[in-house]
């Protein structure tokens, strides 16, 4: 005699709960531990953000009690070997934890497990574009590269957080799909190390060993826009005879575009996510210091510039959130010091590594 | 709406919410909402042509059983179906050859016709009631609904597989709501088909995509065997998981389709491949054409010729281009050569010791055949040949993880050819069953492809 139906429905049920559950479990054993981790791909979003988090909390070991860390995207432009050149004279450790191209959001992600007490550091400083918001092309509320840097970070409870802090409803799907399921969110790193295991193991030793050093050694690219000349009224650059096609795309893409439609999300992205870190920081004894950078090697003029908000001003009325002069980095904007339309080159980065110490030293006083 | 989207999952949630709670009697208005809502997710103005066609074939099998002159009946029901299947998918095919005859420019009688989604399948299944009817072999529905609901059933409205009226009208009108069998083994074919789909499918569309969309630009030997190689796994996995969805959807809703794939690459010669490749469609050019065309009672001349005919109308039904005339005809020339060599044996059910390098061979004749199937024009087919056959060496555009995914099918599928065991395990201990679903959503986590949802080959046609 066949089992009633209803038994066959509860065992079905019963199967694909059991399925679900082992899967989830299987996930989490490779993805939540260290199993899988400690073989993440160095030159991936997710690798070279755990790679950054990793490389500072030795440093945290290993530096005294007077730890400054920044953090920004690629326009950060500050080397710590030469802001740490003048601790003698500023009494702090310079250390970067930004990681090109993320944001705010991964950063509160870093934030939380690298300083999980709140009162590692003696500051945390920002680098931003601007004090005032001005809404660009970019949709920050919709990169996903933030699920990709922060995804190891990411845990179960941030999932309503996390995944309503997107807009569309398709990034939100795939953004609570990866937190409760990782493996989608690292597939391409999986699949990577399927085809070459070796290859991969070889990459993450040398990493392990070297990762820390080059970082803090880097010395940027010597490059320049010198010469560059822009005629706002006729819409057109003038490059030098030596300019290669990333800087002739830069330059199109970053000076020469056009102004965007102001729908106020930068300003409520940056609120969101620079207010949730104040939040964290509320009552410790880490200052956070913003510092508006260079803009770039020519200044967009202010027929072009829209500025209905200023979030980060209005965050400097908190207590213990200040502000580096606004003009402070202005002398920068000139092309000869800018690698491209967005980034310092070698002697830019010099220059703004050390002016850099004089205004955050100059907020935070003597240790 | 596609099968392999979150949004079809919600619809197939809420339409199986309805269906189970609804009473039986009322269960197949609900399936006809659904299908036309499907249907009109992808275009609602073309739900005009399919009112019509189901008013025509319905009308018509209601006149065969009424009045004398059944052939008249039968031609026009079938001149119509071909009719609006002849416009919207060979008018401008057509149109472009006349032009080039009369050597004027290419779109000089063109058309902006846009292809109704699923016209090939559903006007092949409303053709086959018709002459079922007019043989004998099918009452005519006198019901509309039901009808209406046989061409228009969402799971196979599509891209079939093309259901027999009887074997449609048996679950129809049997009305026995699907026992927990059929939502244990449904629910297995629908994440297996899913699976097939996202983590084999669509792995391998990106490999012979980025292949075809550019073979110029990707020389040599190596590189074309394995552009090919991609897109022959791809339109296996692509087809035979749709088809496995299909399947398991209309088992949960109470239908038992018959199955359209059988392990079609472990075929030892063409003719056992064409038995076990879309196999609804086989069955119909055996039933309606072949057979009708005097199959092999005529000698073995006609027999050559009648099976050049349908495997050519085969190809042509695909696709309106003279590459798919040339992949139709590819395999009527082996299976016409295999007929020859085998007489009136039939093909072979015994393996030999030899069967791996049969099917091997076989296996190498069908990917050289999809490159015409696949190619753009004849003449990019032909330069993909000769990069297959005199090509310099080139690079391997398979990753070593893609090869991973073909070893793992492979063993699976000569597992099941031995076994039969996929069909068994909804039946298989409770941890069995578990442990294979946990394994088939851990291939589509970790090689679906998820951040583009990648259409079904043969939604197409």
């Amino acid at each position: 005699m066949s089992p009633p139906a209803t038994a066959i429905h509860a065992r079905t049920i019963a199967v694909f709960l059991t399925a679900f559950a082992t899967l989830f479990g299987l996930d989490a054993l490779l993805f939540r531990t260290r199993l899988y981790l400690s073989i993440l791909e160095p030159g991936s979003t997710t690798g070279l953000f755990e790679l950054t988090l990793r490389s500072e909390r030795q440093a945290q070991a290993e530096n005294g009690d007077n730890l400054v860390v920044t953090l920004g995207d690629s326009r950060f432009g500050y080397l710590p070997r030469l802001a740490n050149e003048l601790k003698p004279r500023s009494g702090y450790v310079f250390r970067s934890a930004g990681v090109a191209g993320s944001d705010p959001r991964s950063w509160y992600y870093m934030l939380r497990d690298l300083d999980p007490t709140a009162r590692r550091y003696r500051a945390i400083v920002f680098g931003v574009d601007d004090y005032d918001d001005e809404d660009t092309y970019i949709d920050h509320d919709e990169d996903m590269r933030a699920l990709h840097y922060a995804i190891v970070r990411l845990r179960l409870a941030d999932a309503v957080d996390f995944t309503s802090s997107f807009r569309t409803w398709r990034s939100r799907w795939e953004a609570v799909r990866g937190i409760f399921l990782k493996g989608f969110v690292l597939q391409r790193d999986v699949q990577a190390f399927l085809s070459h295991p070796a290859k991969r193991i070889d990459e993450v030793r040398l990493n392990r060993r070297g990762f820390a050093y080059w970082t803090y050694t880097y010395d940027e690219d010597p490059r320049s826009l010198a010469g560059l000349q822009i005629d706002w009224a006729a819409w057109k650059a003038s490059f030098p005879p030596s300019a290669d096609p990333v800087q002739l795309n830069t330059v199109k893409h970053s000076l020469l575009r056009p102004v965007a439609p102001q729908t106020g999300h930068f300003a409520e992205f940056r609120r969101r996510w620079y207010g949730r870190i104040l939040d964290r920081y509320r009552g410790s004894r880490t200052k956070i210091i913003f510092a508006r950078l260079a803009r770039g090697p020519v200044v967009r003029p202010d027929s072009l510039v829209r500025k209905k908000s200023a979030s980060i001003r209005e965050f400097a009325s908190r207590p213990n959130v200040y502000l580096c002069a606004e003009h402070a980095f202005d002398s920068l904007e000139r092309p000869e010091l800018f690698k491209d339309a967005v980034h310092l080159n070698r002697e830019g980065c010099a220059r703004f590594s050390r002016m850099l110490v004089e205004e955050v030293a100059a907020i935070l006083g003597k240790p | 709406m596609l099968f392999n989207t979150p949004q079809f999952f919600l619809f197939l949630a809420a339409a199986l919410v309805l269906f189970h709670a609804a009473p039986r009697a009322g269960r197949k208005y609900i399936l006809l909402a659904a299908s036309y809502f499907f249907y009109a997710t992808w275009n609602p103005k073309f739900l005009a042509l399919l009112f019509t066609l189901t008013a025509i074939d319905y009308s018509a099998g209601m006149a065969l059983e009424r009045f004398a002159r059944k052939k008249l009946i039968l031609i026009v029901s079938l001149a119509a179906n071909l009719g609006f299947l002849g416009f919207f998918k060979y008018y401008n095919f057509l149109a472009a050859n006349l032009a080039a005859l009369l050597g004027r420019p290419m779109r000089s009688f063109w058309l902006d016709i846009v292809l109704p989604l699923g016209i090939s399948f559903h006007t092949f299944q409303s053709m086959s009631y018709v002459v079922d009817v007019y043989r004998g072999e099918q009452r005519a529905i006198r019901n509309p609904i039901d009808y209406a609901l046989f061409i228009c059933f969402f799971p196979q409205l599509v891209a079939g597989p093309i259901v027999r009226a009887r074997e449609f009208f048996r679950d129809l009108l049997d009305r026995r709501p699907p026992n927990g069998g059929d939502i244990s083994r449904g629910l297995f074919l629908l994440v297996l088909g899913l699976t097939k789909k996202m983590a084999f499918a669509d792995p391998f569309a990106i490999l012979a995509d980025g292949y075809f969309s550019n073979t110029a630009g990707a020389p040599g030997r190596l590189t074309a065997w394995s552009g090919v190689l991609a897109f022959g796994l791809q339109i296996y996995f692509d087809f035979s998981g749709y088809t496995d969805m299909a399947i398991g959807m209309a088992k949960l809703l109470g239908f038992h389709f018959p199955v359209n794939f059988r392990r079609p690459y472990l075929a030892s010669s063409i003719t056992e491949f064409w038995r076990r490749w879309h196999i609804s469609l086989s069955r119909w050019l055996r039933d309606y054409l072949y057979i009708p065309l005097g199959g092999n009672r005529r000698g073995a001349a006609t027999t050559y010729r009648n099976l050049m005919l349908t495997m050519l109308l085969g190809g042509l039904w695909h696709g309106a281009s003279w590459n798919f005339v040339i992949w139709g005809g590819y395999h009527g020339v082996w299976l016409s050569l295999e007929r020859m060599a085998r007489g009136d044996r039939p093909a072979g059910q015994e393996r030999s010791w030899w069967y791996p390098l049969q099917a091997l061979a076989t296996f190498g004749l069908v990917l050289i055949g999809w490159v015409f199937f696949r190619a753009k024009d004849l003449p990019e087919s032909l330069y993909i040949l000769r990069q297959m056959f005199t090509g310099a060496p080139g690079r391997i555009l398979i990753e070593p993880w893609h090869w991973g995914l073909a070893a793992v099918s492979l063993a699976v599928a000569l597992a099941e050819e031995q076994f039969d065991w996929l069909e068994r395990l909804a039946q298989a201990p409770g941890w069995a069953y578990a442990t294979a679903l946990t394994a088939l959503w851990f291939c589509i986590e970790i090689f679906g492809v998820v951040d583009v949802s990648i259409p079904f080959v043969y939604f197409q046609f």
